[in-house]
């Protein structure tokens, strides 16, 4: 067993435990806490993946941020420091049945292709990916993975393809979706603050 | 003899239990493309349940984080495994920003619900009923 | 045409239209405000109407003393010549088109050149006596000499035209009517009130004719009406009540009461005056005919005004449809004249700039003759002529014509109109029963003027007719006479006594006219509704005064009770037995006698004419019998009444002379029915018809060659000097005639030397086929009500069985079906819709189960769905 299967099998399953106790766990703020624990363990995968840059946002903006904004509105709008609302448990039952179906469902379906194959259809013959192929353009592998490429990517470039070997095309980035999901982004927070703002409560004896 | 490379049907948990058996020839368990796709889908069937049951409207925000997350796992490691690449990678950030989004809009409605009813029990906004 | 005269004839138009014009404005004025406004117990309807009928009057006798001013009153100054000559001395100038024509070459310079063989001057030598005449003529205005001639002609033209005109009647007389006779045209005024609408050259208007029959009418007319709206005023005084109670008619409750209707008769009284005097004015045959009808309709109002009495109402529908069936005959000559000459009017009328020939120039032109033509085929045709005596050719140079039977067709039929409207042989059964009426309506209508208006038109429609026609119409008239008279002999009933007298002396007109005595038989005409109407009014004194008794059994004697109606009606029983005193003449040569003995010999004495001429001995002896018998039925009826003792004590007891409102007009009309046709033939009144005199009737028939002289039965129409020469013979054996019927009566009746019973039951045959009518009634019955009795009871049973039959059975049948039709709509098609209605509705219900609104849940469907989509498509596409 190499590390990488190793940290894989780590990984994947306090992921997948975190997001099972979520599920499992009725008190609020526990289940803030494994969903930190699943989300984390998520971004562990995401480096494992080669996409360093990506693991890396995840736990900036869902760890760090996401979540203690997800504690925030637990805090403002528990009426109790131990508030549950139990779900029935005919609902549960339901809801195991279809979750068991669902997950066969999906499982077998991914189990059944063969991915390799799949790969080399979509991939005129060659096999998985190297992880050079990335690095086309650039310097030095050493000064950063995958933080230049994205980072001309949402610049509206993309070396990594554009300068590889026989490419005589220009390939386009993502400049116009970059700048839409900062205004986007933009237009949120103020939404959210329009929806947030303090207003006058209803009296709590109504 | 099994001309498509494809083959999505017949499923069954049979094929799963083949595949993960364990080879000693791989060392244990081999993890390739699947393996990742199986995380994936473990967190979304997760969220999918938790949007179901949890009756807390912050539940209910993050079975929908779950979902996401199980989305995201699976594009990056496509972007890993094919010739997606880059692109798969863009496209999760741009899923983890509009996430972070959704959950502050997603926030500021459940404390505007909390404010008119006292209470963050979905089952009490039924004032679509038919 | 000289502004004196256009000024004339406007005079007399808006003189005759105002008299015309003012009974319907009291017509109009009383429907208003009769019953609403005056109330039951006013007179003002009847003060309206006799306003209204007197100013009438008194403009009509302007009019006359107008056109009398004139024309110089040249009718009288011929007085002293002889009668053969009148003809030619017709006044003032030849006009036919009337006020809006144009002056015309005087016909009498025709007849000069042509017939009379005398130049002018020799013609004044001859006639020596003329002199006062023409030195009248010679010291008279200018224009009127103007109107008299011709431009072309000298001064004195005018004078010698007429002596030469007046020497050839003579010569006519002596030669045995050789040759056409031409006279001078009469005066005529014609024109346009208002043109209602235009058919090609056809145009239906309101126009009018002029001329001293028009005016004479006139006069008669409104004065007569005038005396009797006077009379009414007494005599419907009755009615001026709330509770009138009528003894005719008997309801469970005993008598009618009914409230008074006072203003209702003086408004129908009125009604009928403006159509009566309408129908004289009228200028062209259809204005007649639509006056023809109103007066029927007034007729049929003032019959039936006891609505009540069964007897009324049915004696007024028997008055509407009689007249109905002579009508159909009128519309037919109507149709003739309409499709030949396409032209209604009677006179000439300017046109589009020119003058239209009438009715009478286009069959006569202006020499009075009708010009035959007979093409190869054989069948004689009347050719068109122009005012000028010019003949009317088509576009291409053919003439225009009417075949002559035609004419006579139409002629027939016009007459058929008249003997409806003047009752005459077949269809005289309706006048007795009108007797119904009050009696005012009976001697206005009835006698007086309505029933005359047949003979008007007769006439006034001269021109038109042929010998034939004439024919026809004088054995029509002889008929009738002689039938009427003979049924008055047995009538006790006073009222229908004087009704049978008036069919006779109808019948008396009527053949006047039809052996050409046109003036003859308009004359009576006038005078006759002098006397009828005065006797009519004292037979209504009589029956007011004996308290609505008519029976003449149960009078007798009442000369003493009520001496002014006795003995004014004797002189109206006088006039019309046409006595006379014998022997004994008038410095004129006249003899003393009252209006009735002159019109009536006049009739006479043509009658002997046309025998002597023609042969048709009936129509000389029936009206000489006739002349008898009406002595006879007179006579009695006045001893009958007045005479001997009473017969009925209490009716005789309780007799009263009637007020002065009533005696009054009695004395007044019998001044004028003794002394209205003063001087006879040589008097003004005769004098004055005479003027209006068709130009052809005076000079008597002509040879037969280009013209129709006696027509194709060779009918030798009698003229003026052939009449004259028979005047006094005729007198005479009419005179003997009356004075044996009026002695007849004196034994009989007046003293009683002979019991009437007795002769009755010597005669009781022929008593009861004269108290039977000759079985007219009876006859008409059998031939016309029984049988469509008979039809109509068949038409009613198959109407009711087949008819009524289907009828219901497809009701039924239709009611039937649509039973059905509403339960398969009901169970069906609205069952159908409701069911599609309750599914969807509770579908919707039951779906909105799963919009649960709850967020939880619709997460949940959505993944059951996945899973649902997937396992159907592993089912269904296991690869």
């Amino acid at each position: 067993m190499t590390g990488h299967q190793l940290l894989f099998w780590v990984f994947a399953a306090v992921t997948c435990g975190g997001a099972i106790a979520v599920v499992l766990t009725q008190n609020v703020v526990r289940m803030a806490f494994w969903l930190i624990v699943s989300l984390g363990a998520s971004a562990g995968l995401f480096f494992l993946l080669n996409a360093d840059f990506v693991g890396t946002a995840q736990l900036l903006v869902y760890v760090g941020g996401t979540l203690v904004l997800l504690v925030f509105g637990v805090m403002l709008t528990a009426s109790g420091p131990f508030s549950k609302m139990q779900t029935r448990p005919g609902e549960l039952f339901l809801a195991g049945i279809v979750a068991f179906l669902l997950l066969g469902l999906l499982g077998s379906s991914v189990c059944s292709v063969n991915w390799n194959a799949v790969v080399a259809a979509t991939n005129h013959g060659q096999p998985l990916l190297a992880r050079q192929e990335l690095n086309h353009g650039y310097n030095k592998p050493e000064e950063g993975n995958t933080g230049h490429p994205l980072g001309m990517a949402f610049l509206g470039m993309r070396p990594d393809r554009d300068l590889a070997p026989g490419t005589k095309t220009l390939s386009t980035g993502y400049l116009l979706p970059f700048e839409i999901a900062s205004v986007h982004l933009l237009v949120v927070l103020i939404g959210a603050a329009y929806l947030a703002r303090a207003k006058r409560r209803v009296q709590p004896n109504e | 003899m099994n001309h498509s490379p494809v083959k999505f049907f017949p499923v069954s948990v049979k094929a799963v239990l083949k595949k993960y058996r364990f080879d000693p020839q791989n060392r244990g368990l081999s993890v390739d493309l699947s393996s990742y796709l199986l995380v994936g889908a473990v967190l979304f069937v997760a969220g999918v349940v938790c949007m179901a049951t949890k009756r807390n409207g912050i539940g209910v925000l993050m079975g929908v984080e779950l979902v996401l997350n199980g989305a995201n796992i699976n594009f990056v490691a496509f972007a890993n495994y094919t010739k997606l690449g880059l692109d798969g990678q863009v496209i999760s950030l741009f899923v983890i920003v509009l996430a972070a989004a959704e959950a502050a809009v997603a926030l500021a409605i459940a404390l505007s619900f909390y404010n008119n009813h006292l209470t963050i029990d979905v089952d009490q906004a039924n004032q679509l009923q038919g | 045409m000289d502004p004196q005269t256009v000024q004339i004839g406007l005079t007399l138009k808006w003189l005759l239209t105002i008299a015309w014009l003012l009974p319907l404005l009291g017509f109009v004025v009383e429907l208003i405000g009769g019953g609403w406004v005056w109330g039951r117990y006013s007179k003002n309807a009847a003060y309206l109407s006799v306003i209204c009928i007197v100013t009438g009057f008194v403009c009509s006798f302007a009019a006359l003393m107008t056109w009398g001013g004139h024309t110089q009153w040249s009718a009288l100054k011929d007085h002293g010549a002889a009668h053969g000559d009148a003809h030619g001395t017709a006044p003032a100038h030849a006009d036919p088109a009337g006020a809006h024509g144009e002056a015309k070459p005087a016909a009498a310079a025709h007849a000069h050149d042509d017939h009379a063989k005398p130049d002018a001057h020799a013609a004044k030598d001859g006639a020596a006596k003329k002199d006062d005449h023409a030195k009248k003529d010679d010291h008279g205005k200018k224009d009127d000499h103007a109107k008299k001639e011709e431009p072309a002609k000298h001064d004195d033209h005018a004078h010698p035209a007429t002596v030469a005109a007046a020497d050839h009647g003579h010569a006519a007389g002596e030669h045995g009517h050789g040759g056409a006779h031409h006279s001078a045209p009469k005066v005529v005024f014609t024109g346009l009130f208002y043109r209602l609408a235009q058919f090609g050259s056809l145009d239906i208007s309101l126009s009018y004719y002029i001329d001293s029959l028009t005016l004479v009418m006139f006069t008669m007319v409104t004065f007569i009406a005038s005396c009797i709206h006077i009379f009414a005023i007494g005599y419907m005084s009755e009615e001026l009540t709330d509770n009138y109670a009528d003894h005719q008619v008997h309801t469970s409750h005993g008598h009618l009461h009914r409230p008074g209707r006072f203003h209702r008769f003086f408004s129908f009284l009125s009604l009928f005056c403006f159509s009566m005097l309408g129908l004289v004015l009228a200028g062209n045959i259809f204005q007649v005919f639509i006056f023809w009808e109103l007066v029927g309709v007034c007729s049929y109002f003032l019959i039936g005004f006891y609505t009540e009495r069964k007897s009324a109402s049915n004696a007024a529908n028997k008055a509407f449809i009689m007249n109905r069936v002579g009508d159909f005959g009128f519309l037919i000559g109507l149709m003739i004249v309409w499709t030949w000459f396409g032209n209604f009017q009677f006179g000439d009328l300017p046109a589009n700039g020119q003058t239209q020939p009438g009715l009478f120039s286009m069959v006569r032109g202006n020499d009075g003759q009708m010009k035959l033509h007979v093409p190869e085929s054989g069948k004689a045709e009347v050719v068109f002529k122009n005012q000028d005596n010019h003949i009317q050719t088509t576009a291409n140079g053919e003439q225009r014509t009417i075949p002559y039977w035609l004419l006579v067709a139409a002629g027939l039929g016009v007459f058929g109109g008249c003997i409806g409207k003047s009752a005459q042989f077949p269809l005289q059964t309706w006048l007795p029963d009108a007797m119904e009426g009050p009696t005012p309506v009976s001697a206005l209508v009835h006698s007086a003027t309505m029933v005359a208006a047949g003979v008007y038109l007769v006439g006034r429609f001269y021109p038109m007719f042929t010998p034939e026609v004439l024919l026809v119409i004088a054995y029509i008239g002889a008929i009738t006479l002689f039938l009427a008279a003979t049924i008055a002999v047995v009538a006790t009933d006073i009222k229908k006594v004087l009704a049978y007298s008036t069919i006779s002396q109808l019948g008396y007109m009527m053949l006047g006219l039809g052996l050409g005595g046109w003036a003859a038989g308009l004359f009576h005409l006038i005078t006759h509704a002098f006397f009828k109407s005065l006797m009519f009014l004292a037979s209504g004194s009589v029956i007011y005064g004996c308290h609505h008794v008519q029976e003449m059994p149960q009078m007798g004697g009442l000369r003493r009770k009520m001496p002014i109606t006795a003995y004014t009606m004797l002189v109206g029983v006088i006039a019309i037995a046409g006595l006379a005193i014998p022997y004994v003449t008038l410095p004129g040569g006249d003899p003393i006698a009252f209006s009735g003995y002159h019109s009536k010999d006049a009739i006479v004495a043509t009658a002997l004419t046309y025998m002597k001429l023609n042969g048709h001995y009936l129509l000389f002896f029936l009206p000489l019998a006739g002349a008898g018998i009406t002595a006879f039925y007179m006579f009695r009826l006045w001893f009958y009444t007045f005479a001997g003792e009473p017969r009925d004590k209490e009716v005789y007891d309780h007799a009263h002379e009637s007020p002065w409102v009533m005696v009054g007009p009695l004395v007044v009309l019998s001044f004028f029915a003794a002394f209205c046709a003063f001087g006879g033939e040589g008097g003004i009144l005769f004098k004055l018809l005479l003027d209006s005199e068709p130009s052809n009737v005076a000079g008597g028939y002509v040879a037969q060659t280009e013209y129709l002289g006696q027509g194709l039965l060779n009918l030798k129409l009698p003229g003026h000097a052939a009449i004259h020469a028979n005047h006094a013979q005729a007198g005479t054996l009419a005179l003997i005639v009356a004075f044996a019927g009026a002695a007849c009566a004196y034994v009989v009746y007046g003293a009683r030397w002979v019991n009437a019973g007795e002769i009755k039951a010597q005669f009781s045959g022929l008593h009861r086929f004269l108290v039977n009518k000759w079985g007219f009634d009876e006859f008409y019955d059998m031939l016309f009500v029984r049988p469509t009795h008979v039809v109509a009871g068949w038409c009613s049973a198959i109407d009711r069985v087949v008819f009524d039959g289907f009828l219901h059975a497809t009701a039924r049948a239709a009611v039937k079906v649509s039973d059905w039709d509403r339960k398969f709509d009901e169970t069906i098609v609205d069952g159908a819709v409701n069911t599609v209605g309750i599914w969807t509705f509770a579908i919707g219900r039951s779906l909105s189960v799963v919009q649960t609104g709850r967020m939880r849940n619709y997460v949940m469907f959505i993944a059951v769905g996945l899973l649902s989509i997937f396992a159907l498509l592993i089912m269904f596409f296991p690869n």
